[in-house]
């Protein structure tokens, strides 16, 4: 079956766009990527509750290429199918023109195969060729409304993602010096047993510096708040909720998780970029008055976690920085959502010209609050529970001085939250009294689903520990 | 028996009283018809369970905690007396609340109450039992807020003792239960010693609070002037006794054994003394009919502390005998005061005067519960007075003494309050006043026949309801019903009744009024001043306390704007620098933004391949 | 080896060039210089067929492509060329030694600057990267999909 996620998006993406009479294409396109979408969520859900795929892969006779899949390949596969419905169902209210809507999905396609292609690869090589499609896809995606700061985003993300290519491409060629092979297995053959171990290491540096990159780690992260800051509002939901975590995060746990071996300047590597990151991104947070530039630091601090937990590398931080990365995804792309549909009512993303909009818009204030309460980590939202992981996972682990910091920050995450939230939506302000209305339905859908799907992450923990993140502990190595 | 029959009692009441809430808006009446079938369901089943024994067991919270009910013969008696009082004031209420607008909320609280004393009564586990026991704080506080407009204060000032005292209480319980290493009730006893006398003091603390004892009184005297009268009758009046004193017997029987002589019931008797004296003697003074009634309210708890702090099985019967007949007497003058108020406009005594020819059956009723509270032989109070009298002379003359103290001046204010409320002359502005309607006679009248029941034919509660809860065997050789045994006991009270009385025809004839009959007592050399200072609620410990909690919260509170203004300054001054800093750094151009990703990668490489 | 090495130097002078240079017509000779030493590069490292392919579509064809496009923009005045370049010059000056520094780093950490290959698998790097790797095709096509729409999207006609 897994072959279907990629190749039935390819085959979709070639039918909308053969020379169909007028909108066919464009008609179709919306209604097959929620119902593909859909299916991908609820394949990805089968083969976690059951430990099996749904079924057999029917063309497994016919394909000349391979995947691979895992218990963290299931969950990546869940949230990119969860984040690009929502991404999708913004963009309808978001985009009214028609062709755009149509280009939209598209793109859209491209990025979710790109993604899939990723979650299911076990190589390096095609980890970076997939990697490749999905960035290219988010270029045009930021520079989709072709304003000034939308192609600025774009060209700074396309600069540093062409870095990122030249950095992994190096790590790809290190580990073809040191061993057989790209793939995962091969490398880390490699990595233990190869007659030139620094080659090994070189490599595994290259390529962490390439996903540094991609996922936006502190200070490799100059690209981020421009181009989550200029998109278009589902592009930001969609770039911020998964594409940077499918990409440059995933990347991240795949290698340091089951490609590297063990090794201690790694781990204090990917803890002080973590801890860097975590404080850096909510300062500056704090300082912004820009909503959408203030979640991509936000989003910064909270890939923090992610790597701190990796840097653990401790089965239970791993499944910490998966489920973090799993919550992540939901509740910022449910801020992001939130901010999208501010900014179609007020046309700016400027926090001071905002204020008192609780009494027009109370469904996105709840929304809101939600989004935010959740990624402060407050119990019993979803985020609660895998900051309380990655944390007790630190302490076992002996890094106490990291679990201690790691917590301290939460109380920036609720400082900068809090200002947000007031400022758009509990102070009096500018927009109090003012002739705004509630975002569509459009807008409010796709958000309560997600603040729903949070809240449920965080009460049924207990069953998502159990499908979701044991499996995930034994691929460590 | 189906033991499950044995939830009814708590679960029927709360279902009414959620209901009533419900339907507040919808249906005007409903509080008055639920309350009824409520409370006389909850009675029948009472009754029927009576003298049964069983155990009903529903999981609960978890980790142990279950909801276990066990009816015993310790605890069937007060079921059935929280069921009686609990139907006599719903039916008191339907008629005194007639077409009030508090009256569906009354309704609805007055059955969360019952639920709860019940609860509390026959719950079989410490934890079940705090649960009833804050719930019924929490009904409590709503019946008293709903009274008059400034109500709430009184409100608060119980919530606070009361509320205190239970976390005296749960602290209580969690010794309790270490030490016996299980908080089902009936598996716990432990010995008066050690820590476990700190845990003793601390669960009676709790029981005293709810019975209303000194030093946990205050609130009384205000709640009978703010509250709803119903109220009045039914908490400090009957269930809070039931209750609060059920609990200081069961502690001091079953679940500790209480050992007679020990210090720690020297200290529960002096309590008793203490309470009765000080009482008494505010409620000498009183120039209002609800207040003189609230301060007897707790004098009458001190003979039952008294009596089981005693630790004799005559004095436990005592005092267990005294709860119920101060439970029906009580409640009886506190309905009959709200008749008085609904027919004459007033419970001022100043205002009021011969009564009796207008409201004879009223009057008759207060008789005969005046007679009760006095102990005058044969009504009931006499003969709960004698055990207890008896048990006390046998510890030491001096708690005798104030005893028999308490029952001159007792008998005192009731021949004042009745002398100034139905006899003497009558005031003109009565002249139109009738007798009260029947469903608010009819629980009186009910109330004061059992009165003259149970002194008359003391037999039947005393071995029918108490003897089983001590044991019979625990009263073997002891006389504890019918005429008392000490004949000098009963001369002892005979001559106070009758110093009383010729006090009272001294205050008469001194003041000419039967109002002053106590003002020489009041206006005494040495007397007035305290009476003065008292009146001001100098003496009242809630306010002492509060005085000092609030200083207290002014100190911290400077304390912790200090500690906030530290805070305010310096985090907020540092994050605001370091983010200004990071927020320079993102310049905007990406030459910058990869040189920031070089140098990272540099250090990395440095720090891997140093 | 010297050879190359001179290559290489020439590739990061071109480079340079065609990021500092202020006139885009610089920059695109600058870039075409660049192709040019990659597919020299490519030649002594043989692999003829890449070089081939650098040669005449990264130096050639693509060279052309921007000439034409740069013959439609305005030039700059002698004013913008200085104060462009200045800052430029600024901003991109330390990228060179950092790069350097970390090269120096690695080499004399790796100590064997020779690049001996490991252990020969069986098949040389072709073979290797796209011998068994049919998946990579799909992600190859998926990115020229992504490129095609992006330019239908940004180059569209803006007022329809």
């Amino acid at each position: 079956m897994q072959s279907l996620l990629i190749l039935v998006p390819l085959v979709c993406l070639m039918l909308f766009n053969l020379p169909w009479k007028r909108g066919v294409g464009q008609a179709v396109s919306f209604g097959a990527g929620l119902a593909f979408l859909a299916a991908q969520a609820a394949a990805a859900l089968w083969a976690m509750l059951s430990g099996g795929e749904p079924f057999a892969d029917p063309l497994a006779g016919f394909l000349v290429f391979k995947t691979s899949a895992d218990g963290l390949t299931w969950v990546m596969l869940l949230t990119i199918a969860v984040v690009a419905a929502s991404s999708l169902a913004v963009s309808r209210a978001a985009f009214t023109d028609e062709k755009d809507r149509f280009y939209f999905a598209n793109l859209l396609f491209v990025s979710v195969i790109g993604m899939n292609g990723a979650a299911l690869s076990g190589d390096l090589f095609t980890l970076y060729v997939f990697f490749e499609a999905a960035s290219v896809a988010s270029f045009i995606l930021i520079a989709f409304r072709r304003g000034m700061a939308g192609l600025e985003g774009a060209f700074k993300y396309l600069v540093m993602s062409t870095v990122a290519t030249v950095l992994m491409l190096t790590g790809v060629g290190f580990f073809m010096l040191a061993g057989a092979g790209t793939s995962f297995a091969e490398v880390r053959a490699a990595c233990l047993q190869s007659a030139h171990p620094e080659f090994a290491r070189v490599g595994g540096l290259a390529f962490m510096a390439g996903l540094f990159i991609k996922g936006g780690m502190v200070p490799f992260h100059g690209w981020l708040p421009d181009a989550y800051g200029t998109a278009p509002g589902p592009v930001s939901v969609l770039l911020a909720g998964i594409v940077t975590k499918a990409t440059g995060v995933y990347g991240l746990i795949r290698l340091t998780g089951s490609v590297l071996p063990m090794m201690p300047e790694v781990q204090t590597l990917l803890m002080t970029l973590g801890i860097v990151s975590i404080y850096a991104g909510a300062l500056a947070a704090i300082g912004q008055s820009d909503y959408k530039r203030m979640l991509a630091y936000s989003s910064i601090s909270q890939v923090g976690y992610i790597v701190l937990a990796l840097g653990c590398r401790t089965p239970l931080a791993l499944a910490g920085a998966v489920f973090h990365l799993l919550n992540h995804a939901v509740f910022k792309s449910l801020l992001f959502s939130n901010a999208a549909a501010v900014e179609s009512r007020l046309g700016h993303n400027d926090m001071n010209r905002m204020g008192g909009l609780q009494a027009q818009m109370p469904w996105s204030s709840l929304s809101a609050v939600i989004g935010l309460l959740s990624t402060a980590g407050i119990p019993p939202l979803g985020g609660f529970w895998s900051k309380v992981i990655i944390l007790l996972a630190l302490w076992q682990a002996g890094f106490h001085a990291a679990a201690v910091l790691a917590l301290a920050a939460s109380l920036l995450t609720l400082a900068y939250f809090l200002s947000m939230q007031r400022r758009v939506f509990f102070a009096k302000g500018t927009e109090t009294g003012s002739a705004v209305t509630e975002a569509g339905a459009a807008y409010l859908w796709p958000q309560l689903a997600l603040a729903g799907l949070t809240a449920a992450i965080g009460i049924g923990f207990p069953f998502v520990y159990r499908f979701l993140l044991t499996p995930i502990q034994q691929l460590l190595w | 028996m189906n033991p499950s029959t044995l939830l009814i009692p708590v679960f029927l009441p709360l279902a009414a009283g959620a209901l009533i809430f419900l339907l507040a808006k919808a249906w005007k009446g409903s509080g008055a018809v639920l309350s009824l079938a409520a409370t006389a369901g909850m009675l029948a089943v009472s009754a029927l369970l009576f003298g049964k024994e069983g155990t009903a067991a529903l999981p609960w919270a978890g980790f142990g905690l279950d909801f276990v009910c066990r009816l015993m013969p310790f605890n069937g008696f007060i079921l059935l007396a929280v069921s009686f009082f609990a139907f006599c004031t719903a039916l008191y209420a339907a008629s005194s609340l007639k077409g009030k607008s508090i009256a569906p909320h009354f309704f609805g609280f007055l059955m969360l109450s019952a639920g709860f004393a019940a609860g509390a009564v026959i719950a079989d586990h410490l934890v079940l039992l705090l649960f009833f026991w804050e719930g019924l704080l929490g009904s409590m506080y709503g019946l008293i807020a709903m009274g008059r407009k400034d109500a709430w204060r009184t409100a608060i000032k119980m919530f606070v003792i009361v509320g205190v005292s239970d976390l005296c209480m749960m602290a209580g319980i969690a010794m309790t239960g270490h030490a016996a290493g299980s908080l089902v009730m009936s598996s716990i006893h432990l010995p008066v010693e050690g820590l476990n006398t700190l845990a003793f003091l601390l669960l009676a603390i709790g029981g005293l609070a709810k019975a209303g004892s000194m030093p946990f009184h205050s609130w009384i005297p205000f709640a009978a002037e703010d509250a709803p009268l119903p109220f009045m009758a039914f908490f400090p009046g009957a269930l809070e006794k039931l209750v609060g004193i059920y609990f200081l017997a069961r502690l001091s029987l079953d679940l500790y054994g209480l050992q007679a002589g020990s210090w720690v019931s020297l200290l529960l008797m002096t309590v008793g003394a203490v309470t009765i004296l000080l009482a008494v003697l505010m409620a000498l003074i009183q120039k209002d009919y609800k207040k003189l009634l609230s301060y007897h309210a707790i004098s009458q708890v001190g003979y039952m502390v008294l009596g089981i702090g005693t630790a004799s099985a005559v004095g436990v019967i005592g005092g267990l005998f005294h709860m119920l007949n101060n439970a029906l007497y009580k409640s009886g003058l506190f309905l009959t005061a709200g008749m008085v108020e609904k027919q004459a406009g007033t419970t001022d005594l100043r205002k009021l005067g011969g009564l009796g020819k207008r409201m004879p059956l009223t009057a008759a009723a207060f008789v005969v519960f005046g007679l009760s509270i006095s102990g005058v032989p044969p009504f009931n109070g006499f003969f709960s007075k004698e055990l207890v009298y008896d048990a006390a002379l046998e510890r030491h003359w001096v708690f005798y003494l104030a005893a028999v103290l308490g029952s001159f001046f007792t008998a005192a204010s009731f021949l004042k309050l009745g002398h100034a409320a139905f006899f003497g002359p009558a005031k003109p502005e009565h002249r139109d006043v009738r007798e009260a309607p029947w469903p608010m006679l009819l629980p009186a009248l009910v109330i004061a026949g059992l009165c003259v029941l149970f002194g008359v034919y003391n037999t039947l509660p005393v071995h029918r309801f108490l003897a089983p809860a001590v044991g019979e065997e625990a009263l073997a050789g002891h006389h504890v019903s019918g005429m008392p045994a000490n004949w000098m006991l009963v001369a002892g009270t005979l001559i106070a009744l009758a110093a009383a009385l010729l006090n009272h025809r001294y205050g008469v004839k001194r003041s000419g009024a039967g109002l002053g009959a106590a003002d020489h007592i009041h206006h005494a050399p040495g007397l007035s001043g305290v009476y003065d200072r008292a009146e001001r609620q100098a003496f009242d410990p809630y306010n002492h306390w509060t005085a000092f909690v609030g200083v207290l919260s002014r100190i911290l509170n400077a304390a912790d704007r200090g500690v906030n203004a530290l805070f305010d300054v310096v985090s907020v001054s540092a994050a605001k620098t370091l983010s200004a800093g990071t927020r320079r750094l993102q310049s905007g151009a990406y030459t910058a933004y990869v040189l920031w990703s070089m140098a990272g990668l540099a250090a990395a490489a440095w720090w891997m391949f140093r | 080896m010297t050879v190359d090495l001179i290559l290489l130097g020439l590739l990061v002078l071109a480079a340079l060039w065609a990021v500092l240079s202020v006139r885009l017509m610089m920059s695109v000779i600058g870039l075409a210089a660049v192709s040019v030493a990659v597919s020299l590069l490519m030649f002594r490292l043989d692999a003829p067929y890449a070089a081939m392919f650098e040669l005449s579509v990264c130096a050639g064809l693509i060279s052309v492509i921007f000439f034409v496009a740069i013959s439609f923009t305005k030039r700059l005045t002698a004013e913008d060329i200085r104060t462009h370049r200045k800052e430029r010059l600024r901003k991109t000056v330390w990228l060179p030694f950092l790069l350097a520094g970390l090269a120096i780093l690695l080499v004399a950490r790796l100590k064997s600057p020779g690049f001996a290959p490991a252990p020969d698998p069986g098949g040389d790097v072709r073979t290797l990267l796209w011998g068994g790797r049919h998946l990579d095709l799909i992600g190859q096509i998926v990115t020229l999909l992504a490129g095609a729409f992006g330019v239908v999207v940004l180059f569209k006609e803006k007022n329809r």
